[in-house]
């Protein structure tokens, strides 16, 4: 026990602590400049300055931990007039320039200098001068306004883990500077815009066109970009977003953002929303009143149904809607329409990956805690890039490495490179082979516990690569060695499983190896997930399987269960997935198709083959915030809201519900109508007797049809912790025998004369809504091919330079550019901007056994353009 | 020896990479006479060290140059001792012969000049460097000859 008294109170610490917490424990507030939660203490600003009883100087109070009997008093003349002459100090160089800077209002120096002076400056020398510098899209930098705190510096490479900017130079000609000298050309997550304290790191996004007291609204919400989901605060005026920003208290991201999360919000007020329901007459689309457009839809549906039952409809649901969204989705097709055929995208790698790792080891197995990262000594990488995918889960793997942990990356490290020990990049589609040699050789030194059965049985006979099998993936068993030895040290170790795994052949062989090393070394599973809703899909009954609440549909005691809450009936058997759905369309068998939320004609590899199978439908109908491409070629148009103008639920990867709530309004909101309620006044117009008013009706019910959810209101989602399963443990123990393919089997190596297209999954661009905001595509303003140095060299190119990429599916035009980090035999396509998906080259096959896509045939020609 | 296996032979005579920083810029920098950007990449890439971070350390010491410099640098004292020694007469010289300002380099690339503070001569003041080579009790005379030996 420590007691110190500060200004006559007397604390009693547990731990010693710096004396500017213990006094912010005891209520007393000292002024800082330099100090920031969270980040390292740098002691420079010289303004939390206090006066210690027996050491002859005052002390900086971040720096200076607590001692037993210690006497501290935090503001007498002393310290006041040594505030002032820091102040002074500062003042010497900022120019003064409040009246039109940014930042006046809510400046720490201006609030500073408010409070201690000095009235006046002495300093008669002019101030030093350097430009402001607009050379960047997104930030603006002002270095006469910098007081040098180095808060952002060490918010980018402590907390960040970024190293992007640095102080360079000396003296007053310190500057806070990125390598260019310009552009940042960073992972431009902005945090360091949270953490300057003056002027010197502004936004262009709203440059002088707000005042911090012009915030007429702060709405508290999830991000709506990937599965982590962020908490941050819409700040807004007249029903416009001035910024996004997070703040420390609120959600599990400690007051930091990624790029897309704080930068990518204004795609809801491109100017581009659909701003009315469109039909189409005679092979056009058509502005129409909403009344038609809906009962056109209502007519339409009941026609097929009637006429060829309720198997020839399908919905395709999404994972930027919320559950509430999906939920009344997957009502209106089963319960009403009678199909099971429903899905989403979360079927491209998520939704199997999930019900394929719970049947190994039961429900719940990926409910884990994103925050725990960090605590853990070891992190295992698998197939895309956290850093990327779910950058604020990414920063967790960061500093794992950190604080000393391994991490180890299977692929290409992307923003893990500078935190891995090694590289361990095999050749492409050979993951299973080094995946499989990981296993026997952990195998060696971890004995089978016993407690999960099969998956025991199936190691005995799993198939370990020999040497000569292991040398055909470029990774060596000396690599091998090291890895499962670095895996074997590892006392609370986690796998992180992305995409890129889970869309090959035999995926459920890769997931089971990946399991595998899991139940070896005692590791927590997480599960990359692009979309924020991708788990609610799930929990939802997004899924030809399964019923909300997770109920399998085909085990009649537990549809009557469901059915029974809803007094309403479901159909007995499975429905179609997502790519049989496609398959149906083509053949003739499936009618119509409801989508929302999707895009399914550019989300969708072989984009050719899903045309053609769209075409083919009797009724498409697309309800979206833009007209998309599949919009396009849809009978009916519905606008929707988008992100901020819901009110509702998201399920992030680690299973907490979250709160998404409304921040735009009124007449100047978008012209869309929620997802619920065009669904709702479908299925009422179909025979639904209920009648929902607000969405917390549609949240009652769920509470009541999900078992997942009873209990769990939107007050208790308000707190943040609402995970499930909520109380208590997860819900394992459900271990049964699953199947694996190919497990006394190696796939052949091959190295095709042409490279592979591999999906690039860029930092600042998820999708086709991150096309539409203009900060990100400031950043990033259009599609370039990734292609390694030595491929370029071969092909004649250079940094960009226009290359024309080609196979069977159709042909592309585009920029290359550059990258020492990546293979030589990969070429890498984002799927983000019109007219250059990567999907559209890609061929895909489904897997047997997980029914997910594996990507098949996506080799392409290089060639140079010439002009 | 190729520039990044000196600069990785070097690393391994620290204890992390960082360590390695300042004699790796005086590597590079010893292949052009200054840093340029791509050379500070060089480094970056030859020590996985951040970019920003190798910037950050290069522009903060005044031994390393961000601009082309002649093929010959003499940095001259002018503090105290060597300014009562006649160092200041010694910079006009210079201006005169050559037309080398301080901070400046001769048209035809010799030489630049910095202006330094003290090299710790004062007893022989004045004192110059020239590139890594010492020279004390300059003259208005001997300068000349002394400089005449760098090419």
């Amino acid at each position: 026990m420590i007691k110190v008294t500060i200004d006559g109170r007397e604390i009693e610490l547990e731990h010693p602590v710096t004396v500017l917490e213990a006094a912010k424990q005891a209520g007393i507030a000292i002024p800082t400049l330099c100090y920031f939660e969270g980040l390292t203490p740098f002691g420079g600003c010289r303004l939390c300055l206090v006066e210690v009883e027996k050491l002859p100087k005052l002390q900086t109070s971040c720096t200076l931990m607590t001692a037993d009997g210690m006497v501290v008093r935090t503001e007498t003349d002393q310290i006041r007039a040594a505030r002032r002459s820091m102040l002074e100090f500062l003042l010497i160089n900022h120019p003064l320039d409040c009246p039109y800077c940014d930042k006046a209002g809510e400046c720490e120096l201006q609030d500073l200098v408010a409070r201690y002076g000095p009235e006046a400056g002495r300093f008669a020398e002019g101030k030093r001068r350097h430009p402001e510098s607009f050379d960047d899209p997104i930030i603006v930098r002002n270095m006469e306004r910098c007081v040098l705190c180095t808060r952002c510096v060490r918010m980018c490479n402590d907390l960040q883990g970024s190293y992007s900017i640095s102080v360079t130079g000396r003296g007053s000609h310190s500057f806070v500077e990125p390598f260019s000298g310009g552009r940042y050309d960073c992972e431009y997550c902005g945090n360091c815009l949270t953490v300057c304290p003056v002027g010197a790191i502004m936004s262009r996004l709203h440059r002088h066109s707000y005042r911090p007291w012009f915030v007429e609204k702060e709405t508290e919400t999830v991000c709506g970009f990937c599965g982590v989901g962020c908490s941050m605060v819409l700040q807004m005026r007249e029903n416009s977003i001035i910024r996004a920003i997070p703040r420390r208290g609120i959600g599990f991201n400690e007051g930091l953002l990624c790029v897309r999360g704080r930068f990518g919000y204004e795609y809801v007020e491109g100017g581009e929303e659909l701003t009315t329901p469109l039909m189409k007459v005679d092979g056009e689309l058509r502005q129409v009143s909403w009344e038609d457009a809906v009962s056109f839809v209502v007519k339409r549906l009941r026609e097929i149904r009637d006429e060829f039952g309720g198997g020839a409809v399908g919905a395709i649901a999404s994972g930027r809607c919320t559950n509430e969204d999906n939920y009344m989705l997957q009502k209106l097709v089963r319960f009403i329409l009678g199909s099971n055929n429903i899905d989403s995208a979360a079927r491209n790698y998520y939704a199997p990956a999930e019900l394929y790792l719970e049947r190994i080891f039961g429900q719940g197995i990926t409910a884990n805690l994103i925050s725990g990262i960090a605590n853990s000594d070891g992190v295992f990488v698998a197939g895309g890039d956290p850093t990327a995918i779910n950058p604020i889960l990414g920063l967790q793997v960061r500093s794992v490495w950190r604080s000393g942990g391994r991490v180890i990356v299977l692929g290409v490290p992307g923003g893990l490179k500078r935190f891995i020990p090694y590289e361990l990049t095999p050749v492409p589609y050979s993951e299973e082979i080094v995946l499989s040699a990981i296993v026997g050789r952990l195998l060696e030194d971890k004995p089978l516990r016993g407690e999960n059965a099969a998956l025991e049985a199936k190691l005995r006979s799993l198939r370990i690569p020999s040497d000569d099998e292991l040398g055909a993936t470029g990774v060596s068993s000396e690599d091998i060695v090291r890895v499962a030895g670095d895996l074997s040290s590892m006392t609370t170790p986690v796998v992180v499983i992305g995409p890129d795994v889970v869309q090959r052949k035999r995926a459920s062989k890769s997931l089971f190896l990946l399991g595998a090393i899991a139940y070896l070394t005692n590791a927590r599973i997480f599960l990359l997930a692009e979309r924020p809703n991708y788990q609610g899909l799930l929990d939802m009954g997004c899924l030809p399987e399964l019923l909300p609440g997770g109920r399998p549909v085909e085990l009649e005691m537990f549809r009557h269960k469901t059915e029974e809450a809803l007094g309403m009936k479901a159909p007995e058997e499975k429905g179609l997935n997502l790519f049989e759905m496609i398959e149906a369309a083509a053949a003739g068998r499936l009618k119509a198709l409801y989508v929302m939320g999707e895009n399914p004609l550019f989300n969708i590899p072989d984009s050719a083959k899903v045309e053609k199978a769209l075409e083919n439908l009797d009724l498409l109908v697309v309800q979206d915030v833009h007209l998309t491409e599949t919009a396009r070629i849809a009978d009916v148009v519905l606008p929707a809201t988008a992100w901020p103008e819901k009110e509702g639920t998201f399920t992030n990867l680690e299973r907490r519900l979250q709160r998404v709530r409304k921040a735009r309004r009124g007449k100047m909101a978008s012209y869309g109508r929620d997802d619920w309620k065009i669904l709702a006044d479908i299925a009422e117009r179909l025979g639904m007797t209920k009648t929902y008013h607000r969405v917390e009706d549609v949240w009652e019910e769920i509470m009541h049809v999900s078992a997942l959810h009873t209990g769990l209101g939107y007050e208790e989602i308000a707190g943040g912790s609402a995970l499930w399963p909520y109380y208590g443990e997860p819900l394992r123990g459900m271990e049964g025998d699953f199947p694996v393919e190919g497990l006394d089997e190696l796939p052949e190596v091959t190295v095709p004369e042409k490279p592979y297209l591999m999906i690039d999954r860029p930092l600042y661009h998820s999708g086709t809504f991150s096309r539409r905001s203009k900060a990100l595509l400031g950043i990033h303003p259009g599609p370039s091919l990734v292609i390694s140095p030595l491929l370029a060299e071969r092909h004649g190119l250079s940094d960009g330079d226009k290359a024309r990429i080609s196979n069977g599916r159709g042909v592309l035009e585009l920029k290359v550019k550059l990258d020492g980090d990546i293979p030589d035999n990969q070429v890498f396509l984002a799927n983000t901007f019109e007219g250059f998906g990567a999907m559209g080259l890609i061929g895909f096959g489904t897997d047997s056994v997980l029914g997910s896509i594996y990507i098949d045939d996506n080799t392409v020609r290089v060639e140079k353009v010439l002009r | 020896m190729d520039i990044v296996d000196e600069i990785r032979a070097l690393s391994g005579k620290y204890p992390d990479r960082r360590g390695a920083l300042l004699p790796a810029l005086y590597v590079v920098q010893k292949e052009a006479g200054w840093l340029s950007q791509e050379a500070l990449d060089t480094v970056s890439r030859a020590l996985n060290l951040p970019q920003a971070t190798v910037k950050g350390v290069a522009t903060f010491y005044s031994m390393y140059k961000h601009r082309p410099m002649g093929r010959h640098l003499i940095q001259l004292c002018t503090n105290v001792a060597c300014m009562i020694m006649g160092a200041e007469r010694l910079v006009d010289l210079l201006k005169e012969k050559y037309g080398l300002e301080p901070g400046g380099t001769t048209g035809d690339g010799r030489f630049s000049l910095v202006v330094m503070e003290c090299i710790g001569a004062c007893d022989r003041a004045p004192a110059m460097l020239v590139d890594t080579d010492f020279h004390a009790g300059l003259t208005a005379d001997n300068i000349f000859r002394i400089l005449e030996e760098y090419e």
